[in-house]
């Protein structure tokens, strides 16, 4: 089906409300991009989640928009929490896949020499790729605590300390977590995963901050141009994916028991009303998973350093590791949003999406209260990776939103095609930067030409205003699952 | 499951992967299905010491009943490390299927991991019959 849409000005695009949409879409990009999405069935995507219930102001979607399964990978939607609804396939799997960042206080230049002895050692402690178990084992009793305390159960336990916490979306610990409402199953599958990073796209990356755009800003959050960071991108691992799989299965029941009084345009888009129960534990299950994904990334943080530390021969101090913040990009959250003059609640999914909070918001933790929110955008292993800060457009537009990477421009299958042939590591150590990866064909599927242009996707975030750029990174060294 | 050959073809889809399976009836379409995504995941059939075990499942109707049977062999993968080999369903409806399944334990030293699928969506999820053929059409979340 073929979605009409009218561009409003450089970087907004409207898909007028037509047929079961409840309300119209709109669309963040540039001209070029907008070629790339109409491309694929992402648009139509934007257009479905318009027609469900309860949805407020727009049906939305970031510069980074790509196909994905019921929600369009990039899309932001908020609900009314009387007439609204929460959908699984909204936040999707992999419940808080997001990425941390943290600086440290090397130069590039001091460390170049050793990037591969760098990458190696990393890739050797950290453990990847498909059933890659972690160090940490978890009793049932413990991971309940995991599911309910967030990022503060890795520090009390060791990996951390308290500024990270500050330093972490919802200070690393979502509200209602509730781990009586999960399966067996979900329990099982978190036992042993905690401390991993999974396959795909998720990575770790040794960058250098090779541009600065706001000299203010990047001083703020202890930015220097030459200076050494590290990314990692993970999310909750076969736990969240349980879950998801678990409620969306009860979702789908419950529709075809006839508890459903509109049609849904896509089977993954199965919902449940916000005031009835079973969201009540989709929730506390969504937010489980949630804490468990904070946990993780703050283990794989502390194993960086130690590995770090050993590698390099230097004390903690030389070192400097330091964490700037930890965004998540796969959730829904109750928050407060001004509609037509009032505050009011709302439920806002966010899949593939990086919340964005503007100077003064009352949810940043002090250290980011007059700045805004460091927003993370990486790139993929062969381009570069975007430090913003989110700006007051996202609140006017977005609900507080703005993208989260580069986006998909080819399907796994067609960058594998286009691959053949070639040795994407050796091209990647033509320009610097060193990959080790487990999966077969991991490196193919992610290759570069893979994905869109993060510097292109950035610019139309940048110039709707819900975010501002302020330094650019360079891929050093990456491993990947 | 015949394994040899490729029972799917991939459908072009940007960030997952999505395949048609066509099969000469239900049973076969189903075991079909379960054989590609085997395939997808893991490169070659597996050694090891080859167990058996019951599987029933059931939904609301085809297309459900392929996404939850489906997502039993994958969580078999993903939640208990057993590998399916070869799948035999002895009954089958339009809300229920009864199968005798082999698996082998997994042993990432020798088996070739592809892909991780994390879940079977229910995105574009059909299953129809053309012309006295029956076809599904399945989206993989990566």
């Amino acid at each position: 089906m073929k979605i009409k849409v009218e561009q409003l000005d450089d970087y907004r695009w409207l898909i007028p409300q037509t047929g079961a949409m409840r309300v119209p879409g709109l669309v963040f990009a540039d001209s070029d991009l907008m070629k790339s999405i109409q491309d694929d069935q992402s648009l139509t995507q934007v257009a479905n989640v318009a027609t469900l219930p309860g949805i407020v102001g727009h049906s939305l979607a970031m510069p980074d928009i790509h196909w994905g399964y019921g929600f369009p990978i990039g899309g932001v939607a908020a609900f009314d929490l009387d007439k609204g609804i929460v959908s699984p396939g909204g936040v999707g799997y992999d419940i808080n896949c997001g990425c941390r960042l943290i600086t440290t206080v090397l130069r590039a230049d001091e460390i170049r020499p050793l990037i591969k002895e760098m990458v190696s050692a990393l890739f050797k402690n950290i453990p990847s790729g498909v059933g890659s178990t972690g160090t940490v084992h978890l009793s049932k009793s413990k991971e309940t605590e995991v599911a309910v305390k967030g990022a503060a159960w890795a520090v009390k336990m060791g990996f951390g300390t308290a500024e990270d916490l500050e330093r972490t979306e919802d200070r690393g610990a979502m509200e209602g977590a509730d781990p009586s409402v999960l399966s067996e199953r979900a329990i099982k599958r978190g036992q042993n995963q905690l401390g991993t990073l999974g396959s795909g796209n998720h990575f770790l990356e040794i960058q250098v901050v090779d541009q600065i755009y706001d000299k203010e800003k990047a001083s703020h959050f202890n930015l220097f141009e030459g200076q050494v960071t590290i990314f990692i991108h993970s999310g909750s691992r076969g736990f969240g994916h349980q879950i998801c799989d678990d409620f969306l299965k009860m979702m789908i029941k419950s529709d075809a028991n006839g508890q459903k009084s509109f049609l849904l345009p896509d089977r993954q888009l199965a919902c449940a009303p916000l005031q009835s129960d079973l969201a009540r534990r989709y929730l506390a299950g969504m937010a489980c998973a949630a804490n468990y994904a904070w946990a993780n990334r703050q283990i794989l943080m502390h194993l960086t350093i130690e590995t770090l530390l050993k590698t390099l021969s230097i004390r903690p101090e030389e070192l400097g590791m330091k964490l700037l913040y930890d965004v998540c990009h796969n959730i829904a959250k109750k928050e407060q949003h001004l509609i037509d003059g009032e505050q009011v609640m709302l439920c806002v999914h966010r899949k593939g999406a990086t919340r964005a909070l503007p100077p003064g918001h009352a949810l940043l933790p002090e250290v980011y209260r007059t700045v805004g929110q460091p927003v993370l955008i990486p790139g993929d292993m062969g381009t570069n990776s975007y430090i913003l800060v989110g700006a007051e457009g996202a609140m006017e537009h977005s609900f507080g939103s703005c993208c989260h990477g580069a986006g998909r421009l080819l399907s796994r299958t067609k960058a594998v095609k286009k691959a053949k042939g070639r040795a994407i590591h050796r091209e990647l150590e033509d320009k610097g930067i060193f990959v080790q990866s487990r999966g077969k064909r991991t490196l193919k599927e992610e290759m570069p030409e893979a994905y869109k242009d993060v510097s292109q996707v950035v610019d139309v975030v940048h110039g709707a205003g819900l975010a501002r750029k302020v330094a650019r990174l360079r891929p050093l060294g990456v491993i990947k699952g | 499951m015949d394994s040899s050959s490729t029972p799917f073809t991939f459908l072009d889809h940007t960030a997952d992967l999505g395949i048609t399976v066509t099969g000469s009836d239900l049973r076969d379409l189903f075991e079909r299905a379960a054989h590609s995504m085997m395939q997808i995941m893991i490169e070659e059939r597996p050694a090891g010491k080859t167990s058996s075990l019951q599987l029933s499942v059931n939904g609301e109707d085809y297309a459900d009943l392929m996404v939850r049977w489906l997502g039993e062999i994958l969580y078999l993968f993903q939640g208990e490390g057993k590998v399916v080999t070869c799948t035999e369903i002895s009954s089958i409806t339009q809300s229920h299927i009864n199968s005798t399944l082999q698996t082998v334990p997994f042993n990432p030293k020798q088996h070739e991991v592809l892909a991780e699928i994390k879940a079977v969506t229910y995105h574009r999820i059909e299953v129809v019959c053309e012309n006295g053929r029956w076809k599904a059409t399945i989206i993989f979340d990566l």
